[in-house]
């Protein structure tokens, strides 16, 4: 095209502009990883404002995604940690002393929350740690935390690996210290079988992220159906990347096999390029129920492209479910001082901290030993509801799912009817029986 | 392994979505070969300028005065200012250094994270949307699929970029100073080129393409401060299957991963991430130097 060179005369014809190459051996591992770790290092950076908690005062660990891709997730986590501190503090603290977090950016990285954990344990002293948002740093870090005998409380990562003790499946690695406060995809989908089981629908496809969530949110899907005799054929299946500018090729294979409903577990940007582009495509003329499971995530726009109405999509808290005292008093707190609806991973942030006070006041120390104890078979109650936690250390909360509406007065998806599944451990159990599948509570 | 369907089929509708993928691959890839291909300079911070093309299309459209094809055009240029003023404080300076090659990939990567954070500062972690121009916001039914008129029209506008950069380069005077400063800059120097200036303006142009991607992409996927690592990579392995500095290599190399995006997940349920890998790998076996590229000292 435009020139080549001879011997430095210019020639026309080649098609290219010459030039020499340099060779950096700068791969693409490389650059993201480097990317990563400077935009985690320059989150980090903001992020060390808190000292290690002197005596008088508890020190809590937490562990969020603060850069990158989902870097949304700990900003909201940190949102719920604020809320919790502050009125824990103007209301005479725990057992008298007040209580710090420190929160440290794991950048979705399993090497880099094994050294922010170290970090927080051995420099600054911490009492308990909590947080995780990504399930395969959850499954990496929890062995870890056995090890170091801290006590960790999940509050979003929901593999449901993490709560199945060792040894139970292959990849199971549940354990005495790790405990988690949030729901697993097993609670999703065992209330995604249930939505299922009222729905027209028989053949059911998915098209979720290219990594073990979008995996297993579409195998616990299937073992549900069938575990509790739901009429349903499993169709196409799609696993495009993270951060898949565009979905119309996944799009087209699974309308091409033209499925009655569809399950998906896309979540935060991911979600909402799809959103758009499913909509252009015509998905939502051709395909009855669309079954959002991250649909009420941390990070969809609520100004931008909600939810089609009429669609179904679950989360793991509700601002308005259950109408108690306590939602309701921290649905007020969490408006006032930010000025939107409160999210799961917030909800989870906050209740985190209540349960870390509960356990110290009631075990009368924040030894790491007391503390799991406490922990252990507790029961609680939080704006997420009445809830104890299970012999595997999971809470036993509902799996939520409604359908999608849109408030004027809050500018945000809600979802009205909300149906709360109480997912008994008995129950979930029962109907993973006949399954390779690990229930995790 | 990935069950592979018995009996896909390609339709008119799976290469309209290929050449709708290559289209916004090509946007992504054509300003980095160009800034390539004629300063020699890697250019780190690409997919981070396509990032502001598609912030800067949102605050205008949203904020400003709301019309999309004004917020194309702003974005652009304000994308293209940004690129000169990197090259001008920060990438000039090394030019004649020994090591200067690495020096302008540690720069360039230096304004990645400066971006990346900049983005989170200003505008916030949260992805956004921004609609479609009224006037293409409507479908049409090609080989049985549904389009957004919006995606037609980048097709169209791709090849229009192709076209007119490929005019610029051949038929005009700046074009002739471009070409031959490339190949000998000291010599164009010798003969009154401006080659600081030269570089500068080649530098906008090729920031102006990426904001021009970005604000064209603006509408059809959410914006958020990953959005310029989710694309560099992918222009990366296009300028390399197309021949690093060749204009034609990127759209042909664009336009070739994007119909293999395309036509993959017809036959399996993932692995799609590995197509663009595979479509170099490919390449590089049996053409090293790209498809259209001349091979390099």
């Amino acid at each position: 095209m435009w020139l080549t060179v001879v011997d430095n005369n210019i020639t026309d014809g080649a098609d290219g502009i010459e030039s020499s190459i340099s060779r950096t051996g700068y791969d693409r591992r490389t650059f993201l990883k480097t990317a990563t770790a400077g935009a985690g290092l320059a989150s980090i950076a903001g992020c060390l404002g808190g000292g290690s908690g002197g005596s008088g005062s508890v020190t809590l660990g937490a562990m969020n995604i603060l850069s990158g891709f989902a870097s949304l997730y700990g900003e909201e986590a940190e949102r719920g940690y604020d809320l919790a501190v502050e009125e824990i503090n103007n209301n005479g603290g725990i057992d008298g002393n007040d209580v710090e977090v420190i929160v440290r950016d794991t950048e979705a990285d399993s090497g880099t929350a094994t050294q922010q954990m170290t970090s927080l344990i051995e420099e600054d002293g911490v009492d308990g740690l909590m947080g995780l948002d990504s399930s395969g740093v959850a499954q990496n870090i929890a062995p870890q935390i056995k090890q170091s005998q801290m006590p960790l409380m999940i509050t979003h990562a929901a593999t449901p690996y993490v709560t199945s003790p060792e040894g139970e499946s292959e990849d199971s690695v549940g354990n005495d210290y790790v405990f988690r406060c949030s729901n697993t995809v097993a609670h999703d989908m065992y209330g995604a079988a249930q939505v299922a089981s009222e729905l027209d629908a028989t053949d059911w496809a998915t098209i979720g992220p290219d990594y073990a969530f979008g995996y297993d949110t579409w195998a616990y899907f299937q073992a549900f159906a069938e575990g509790m005799g739901v009429d349903a054929n499993f169709t196409t299946e799609q696993y495009p990347p993270l951060a898949t500018s565009d979905y119309s090729a996944y799009i087209s294979s699974i309308l091409d096999a033209d499925p009655d409903a569809v399950i998906t577990p896309l979540w935060g940007s991911d979600l909402t390029t799809f959103l758009g582009q499913a909509e252009d495509s015509g998905w939502f003329e051709q395909i009855d129920h669309t079954l959002f499971s991250v649909g009420m995530g941390t990070d969809l726009p609520s100004d931008g492209s909600p939810l089609p109405e009429g669609e179904w999509a679950s989360t793991r808290y509700d601002p308005f479910v259950p109408d108690t005292e306590e939602n309701n008093t921290f649905l007020e707190a969490y408006m006032e001082e930010y000025d939107t609806l409160p999210t799961y991973n917030a909800e989870g942030a906050y209740r985190a901290v209540y349960l870390y006070k509960k356990a110290i006041e009631e075990g009368g120390s924040t030894n790491a030993g007391d503390l799991v104890d406490q922990f252990s078979g507790m029961q609680h109650t939080g704006p997420v509801g009445e809830y104890e936690f299970t012999e595997t250390n999971q809470a036993s909360v509902a799996s939520i799912w409604g359908e999608v509406t849109y408030s004027d007065e809050y500018e945000s998806n809600v979802l009205e009817p909300v149906e709360r599944y109480e997912a008994a451990p008995a129950d979930v159990r029962g109907a993973l029986e006949g399954s390779d599948l690990p229930p995790g509570l | 392994m990935n069950p592979v369907n018995i009996f896909p089929l390609i339709g008119v509708g799976d290469v309209v979505i290929g050449l709708s993928l290559g289209s916004r691959l090509f946007l992504i890839a054509v300003g980095l070969s160009l800034i390539f291909g004629v300063l020699g300079v890697l250019n780190f911070a690409h997919g981070a300028l396509y990032m502001l093309g598609a912030y800067f299309a949102l605050s205008v459209v949203t904020n400003v005065v709301g019309n999309f094809w004004l917020a194309i055009v702003v974005g652009a240029i304000a994308v293209g200012i940004v690129g000169a003023a990197i090259e001008v404080v920060t990438i000039r300076p090394l030019y004649e250094r020994a090591e200067s090659d690495l020096d302008q990939l540690i720069v360039t990567f230096g304004f990645v994270l400066i971006t990346h954070e900049a983005v989170r500062f200003i505008w916030g972690s949260q992805p956004y949307s921004t609609p479609m121009p009224d006037a293409l916001n409507f479908t049409m039914s090609i080989g049985g699929s549904q389009f957004t008129a919006y995606r037609l029209f980048v097709i169209i506008a791709a090849a229009l970029v192709m076209v007119g950069l490929w005019l610029f380069i051949k038929r005009t005077y700046f074009g002739s100073l471009v070409r031959g400063t490339s190949s000998d800059r000291e010599m164009a120097s010798m003969l009154g080129v401006d080659v600081p200036r030269l570089y500068t303006a080649v530098f906008f142009a090729g920031s102006f393409l990426a904001g021009l991607g970005g604000a064209l992409a603006a509408p059809m996927q959410s914006i958020g401060p990953n959005l310029g690592e989710a694309v560099i990579i992918d222009a990366f392995i296009i300028v390399v299957i197309g021949g690093l500095g060749s204009l034609s290599g990127a759209f042909v190399g664009a336009m070739f991963v994007g119909m293999m995006q395309s036509i993959v997940p017809q036959f399996f349920d993932a692995g799609s991430i590995a197509v663009p890998f595979l479509a170099m790998v490919i390449v590089l076996l049996l053409k090293p130097e790209g498809l259209f590229g001349g091979i390099g000292e």
